[in-house]
C-alpha cells in the first residue's frame, strides 16, 4: 500500500480506506429458514474474488450451516466489495480532516463506550493495533472485543470516506475551477469534522479541559447474564 | 506539584523551584531530553510534527503532547502510564498520540522506573540545583543490578576443550598437567615435583577421558592429547584435524611410576639439553628411551635442571667425561653463568639472546660485575653444590682454598679411618692450590681446568673403593676447591682488565698532552714569524723616516717652520 507523500494535504486523495492497510469492513447478516448468521470482518479488496466463494464454503462448513448460506454469503461479500470498488479512483477529500469516532458496542458481556479523534489523512493509522492496545490497557480479556472495536472503527471510517467522495464530487461541481479554502470543513452532512482552527490554533491548548475528560474517557462495563439477555431481546425486537 | 510541572504555567516559578525539583530516573541514552527545547532525536523520530504541512501537527503541539504525557507519568512514577489514560486528556488524532506515546516510552522518558520496578532512587538526591527543568541523568544501572558475565563464560572460546571441565564434557584434570607452565622459581620443582609426578601418572585422554596407557596422540597446536583409540575413531576434538596430532609412545615404565631413569639416560638428557636447549622434541629424540614429557619432568626434578635450561646455550662445548665429575663441573660453570644471568637481569630487564650467545662457552672470559658478588644466596637454588659454588665465588680465593683445606681436615678428623684415603684429597687440595698458582702465572683457563680435572679424575680413580658418603664429601671439597680456583681466576681477570683500562686512560692522557704541546709549538712558530715581520716593518719605517728627513733638509725648509708645525 503506497503511502502518499507529505504534500498530500493540499491535494485530494484517491478513495481508499484511510488506514495503513486498505481493508474493507464487511458485515454479514443473513437469515435463511429461521437460521440467522451475523458476522463482521475485514476483507482485502485486492484479493482475487475466487477467495470469496472459498471463504463462504469454509465458513458454512465450519459453522455447520445449511449449504444455502454459501451463495448468500458469497453474494453479500461480493456486493459490498463492488460497492467499495465503485468509489475507487475517485477523489476523496482535500485538506486536513479529523473526525470524532464514537464507539458504543457490546460484545458478549463486554460493553464498550468511547470517543476519540481520528485523522483521516494519517495513513499510518491502524485500527487493529489501536484496539489491541485498548484491550490491553483496559484489561479486557474477551478476545472478541478487540476485533469488534477495530471493525467498528473501520466501519465508521469507511462511511466517512464514502461521504467525502460524494461531497468532494458535489463541491467540485458547485465551485468549479476554484480552489476552496483548504482548512474549511468539507463535509455537509454526516461526518462532522472537528474545527481544526479551534482545536489546534495558536490560542488553544491541545490538553483538554478537565470537564471534557469524561466525554473522551473510555468506559468498559461487564454485563451480567440477565442484562445481556435483556439487551439481546431488545435488539431482536428492533430487528423485526 | 501539578502547578510547577506544567511548563506552560510556570514563567514565574522561582520560589518553589528548589522544593519542587525531583530526581527522576531516565536512561542515559535519553539524556538529551530537556523541557524547554526539542531535540534532534525527537525531530527525526516524529518528523510529521516538524514539516509544517499540517495544522494539527506543529512543534508546539508536539511539545504540549510530550510535556503532558511526561508530567502525567511523573504524577506517580511507580505506576505504568497507559496510553488509554493519556488520550482522553489530549485533543488529537489517536494514531498520532499513540506514536508520540510509544516514542516517549521507547526513550524511557515515561514508564522507565515503572517497568524496572526501581523507583527508590528518586527524590533521595535532593534538588539543590537551579537548573530549572533540566533532568538529571543517572549513568548506567546501579551497582546492585549490574549484570556480570558468568565466571567461565569466556572459557569455552579461548581455552582448549580440556579446560571446560566444569561443563562435565569429558576431559579430566589429568590433562591440565600438560599445559602447566612452570614458574621460573627453582623452589617450584621442589615443592610440586612429587605432585607433578603424580599428575603425570594419571594422564588422561582429552576426548574420552580414559587413562592413557602407553601411546597417545598429541596435537601440535595446543598439546591436546587423545588416546590411540580416540585417534583411530577420528575423535579429534574441536578445531583439530588428524594432521595436528603426532604419535607419542611413552615407554612402558613411565606409565607405571613416573619414569625410572638410569644414569646413562640422565647423562644423555643433560647432554642433549645442553646441545638443543629447550627444544624438547630434539631432546626427546636424542634420549630416545624417554618421552618428551619424561625428559622435561626429569630435568625439573634434577636440582639444577632449570639452571641448565637457562645456561644450556652457553655451556655447549664443555661436555666431558664421566658422571659425577661432569655433574660437579656443570654445577660450577652453571652457577657462575647463572649468577651472571641474574645480575644482568637485575641491571636491565631486557637481556637479549645475542648477548648470551656472546658469552658462549667460556664464561671465564667475561669479567664478573660487582653486583654478581652480592647476589643473594638464598634465592638462587636449593642445590647444595650450587650454594657452595656461590659462596666460593663470593669470598676471596685464598679464603676459599683455606676453607677447602679446613673442610677436608675436619672430615678426616671426624672419621679417622679414611684419613689415609683422604691424603689423596689433601693432595688434591694442594693440586688445586697449585692450579691456582699456575693460573695466576699463566692466566690460562684451559690449563687450570685440565689440571683440576686431572686431579679430580685421579682422586676418583684412587677412591673407587671408598663408600659413597665419603665420596660425596670429597666431591664437596672438590667443588669448594674448584670454585676457589675459578674465583681467583676471575679476580685476576678483572685485575688485568682494570690494568688495561688504566693503561688506556694514561695513554689517552699522554696523547692529549702531546697534542697540546704540538699546538703550542705551532703557536710559537706563528708568533716568531709575526715578530720578524713587525721588526722588518719597524726597520722600513725607520729608513723611510730617515729618507723623508733627508729630503726635507735637501729641499731647504727652515727649521723654524718645522718647529712651528710641531707646535701647532
Amino acid at each position: 500500500m503506497k503511502t502518499p507523500a507529505s504534500g498530500f494535504y493540499r491535494n485530494p486523495v484517491k478513495f481508499r480506506m484511510p488506514t495503513s492497510e486498505n481493508l474493507v469492513p464487511i458485515r454479514l447478516d443473513i437469515e435463511i429458514d429461521g437460521q440467522r448468521y451475523k458476522d463482521a470482518f475485514t476483507w482485502n479488496p485486492t484479493d482475487p474474488d475466487s477467495e470469496v466463494v472459498l471463504f463462504a464454503k469454509r465458513t458454512v462448513k465450519d459453522l455447520k450451516l445449511p449449504p444455502a448460506f454459501v451463495t448468500q454469503i458469497a453474494q453479500s461479500i461480493q456486493s459490498q466489495l463492488a460497492d467499495f470498488r465503485s468509489y475507487e479512483g475517485q477523489d476523496m477529500y482535500a485538506g486536513e480532516k479529523i473526525i470524532p469516532i464514537k464507539l458504543d458496542l457490546r460484545v458478549n458481556h463486554t460493553l464498550v463506550k468511547d470517543q476519540f479523534l481520528w485523522d483521516l489523512n494519517n495513513f499510518e493509522s491502524d485500527p487493529e493495533e489501536f484496539a489491541r492496545i485498548f484491550c490491553k490497557d483496559m484489561a479486557i480479556e474477551d478476545p472478541e472485543v478487540g476485533p469488534a472495536i477495530a471493525f467498528a472503527i473501520r466501519e465508521q471510517l469507511y462511511e466517512i470516506a464514502i461521504q467525502s467522495v460524494v461531497s468532494a464530487r458535489e463541491s467540485r461541481l458547485s465551485k468549479k475551477g476554484r480552489r476552496g479554502a483548504e482548512y474549511a470543513p468539507v463535509s455537509k452532512g454526516g461526518a462532522v469534522a472537528v474545527d481544526l482552527v479551534k482545536l489546534f490554533g495558536p490560542k488553544s491548548s491541545v490538553v483538554r479541559k478537565r470537564k471534557e475528560w469524561d466525554v473522551y474517557e473510555p468506559i468498559v462495563d461487564l454485563l451480567s447474564n440477565e442484562e445481556v439477555d435483556a439487551l439481546e431481546a431488545k435488539e431482536e425486537r428492533n430487528f423485526r | 506539584m501539578e502547578l510547577s510541572k506544567d511548563p506552560n504555567s510556570n514563567p514565574g516559578r522561582t520560589e518553589d523551584s528548589d522544593s519542587e525539583l525531583e530526581l527522576y530516573t531516565i536512561p542515559s541514552s535519553s539524556r538529551w531530553f530537556a523541557w524547554d527545547e526539542i531535540h534532534e532525536t525527537e525531530r527525526t523520530t516524529l518528523r510529521e510534527f516538524f514539516d509544517g504541512t499540517s495544522m494539527s501537527r506543529s512543534p508546539k503541539i508536539y511539545k504540549e503532547y510530550r510535556d503532558f504525557v511526561i508530567n502525567k507519568y511523573r504524577e506517580d512514577p511507580t505506576r505504568k502510564l497507559l496510553f488509554t489514560d493519556v488520550r482522553k486528556s489530549l485533543v488529537g488524532d489517536v494514531t498520532l498520540l499513540r506514536k508520540v506515546f510509544t516514542a516517549l516510552e521507547g526513550w524511557g522518558l515515561i514508564n522507565y522506573g515503572a517497568t524496572s520496578g526501581d523507583t527508590d532512587a528518586e527524590g533521595c538526591g535532593g534538588g539543590a540545583e537551579d537548573e530549572g527543568w533540566r533532568v538529571r541523568v543517572e549513568e548506567g544501572a546501579p551497582n546492585g543490578i549490574r549484570v556480570v558475565a558468568t565466571p567461565n563464560s569466556l572459557k569455552p572460546i579461548t581455552l582448549p576443550r580440556g579446560a571446560t571441565t566444569k561443563d562435565g564434557s569429558g576431559p579430566s584434570s589429568g590433562f591440565s598437567s600438560d599445559c602447566v607452565k612452570l614458574p621460573p622459581l627453582a623452589s617450584y620443582s621442589d615443592v610440586y615435583g612429587d605432585l607433578m609426578k603424580q599428575k603425570q601418572k594419571e594422564m588422561n585422554c582429552g576426548f574420552c577421558g580414559d587413562k592413557i596407557d602407553s601411546g597417545h596422540y598429541r596435537s601440535s597446536k595446543d598439546n591436546f592429547m587423545i588416546c590411540a583409540k580416540c585417534f583411530t575413531n577420528k575423535n579429534y576434538g574441536d578445531n583439530r584435524s588428524a594432521e595436528d596430532f603426532t604419535l607419542t609412545v611413552s615407554s612402558e615404565n613411565s606409565g607405571e611410576q613416573g619414569a625410572v631413569w638410569t644414569e646413562g639416560e640422565t647423562l644423555l638428557l643433560l647432554e642433549s639439553v645442553m646441545k638443543h636447549g629447550d627444544n624438547w622434541d630434539l631432546v626427546a629424540q636424542s634420549v630416545q628411551t624417554k618421552s618428551k614429557l619424561d625428559c622435561i619432568s626429569k630435568l625439573i626434578e634434577l636440582p639444577f635442571g632449570e639452571l641448565m635450561l637457562g645456561s644450556a646455550h652457553r655451556n655447549g662445548n664443555s661436555n666431558s667425561v664421566n658422571g659425577y665429575v661432569n655433574n660437579v663441573k656443570q654445577v660450577q660453570s652453571s652457577s657462575s653463568s647463572s649468577n651472571h644471568q641474574e645480575t644482568s637481569k637485575a641491571q636491565d630487564q631486557s637481556h637479549d639472546l645475542t648477548n648470551e650467545n656472546e658469552q658462549n662457552g667460556d664464561a671465564v672470559e667475561e669479567s664478573p660485575s660487582k653486583r654478581q658478588r652480592v647476589a643473594p644466596l638464598s634465592d638462587t637454588s636449593s642445590s647444595l653444590l650450587m650454594q657452595v659454588g656461590l659462596i666460593a665465588s663470593v669470598v676471596d680465593p685464598h679464603i676459599t682454598a683455606a676453607a677447602a683445606d679446613a673442610a677436608t681436615m675436619a672430615l678426616c678428623d671426624e672419621n679417622l679411618c679414611p684419613r689415609e684415603i683422604f691424603d689423596v684429597e689433601e693432595d688434591y687440595a694442594l693440586s688445586v692450590n697449585s692450579a691456582n698458582n699456575s693460573a695466576r702465572a699463566h692466566g690460562d683457563e684451559g690449563v687450570e681446568m685440565k689440571s683440576s680435572n686431572q686431579s679430580e679424575i685421579d682422586a676418583r680413580g684412587q677412591k673407587d673403593g671408598i663408600p659413597l658418603t665419603l665420596r660425596v664429601r670429597a666431591a664437596i671439597a672438590t667443588a669448594l676447591g674448584a670454585a676457589a680456583a675459578r674465583a681467583k681466576l676471575l679476580a685476576d681477570q678483572e685485575d688485568r682488565e682494570v690494568e688495561l683500562l688504566v693503561a688506556t686512560i694514561i695513554d689517552a692522557q699522554v696523547k692529549k698532552l702531546q697534542h697540546k704541546v704540538r699546538h703550542f709549538d705551532d703557536l710559537e712558530l706563528l708568533m716568531e714569524k709575526e715578530h720578524a715581520e713587525i721588526e722588518e716593518l719597524k726597520d722600513s719605517i725607520l729608513t723611510e723616516r730617515i729618507d723623508v728627513l733627508r729630503r726635507t733638509f735637501r729641499s731647504g725648509i727652515t727649521r723654524r717652520k718645522d718647529y712651528s708645525y710641531v707646535k701647532s
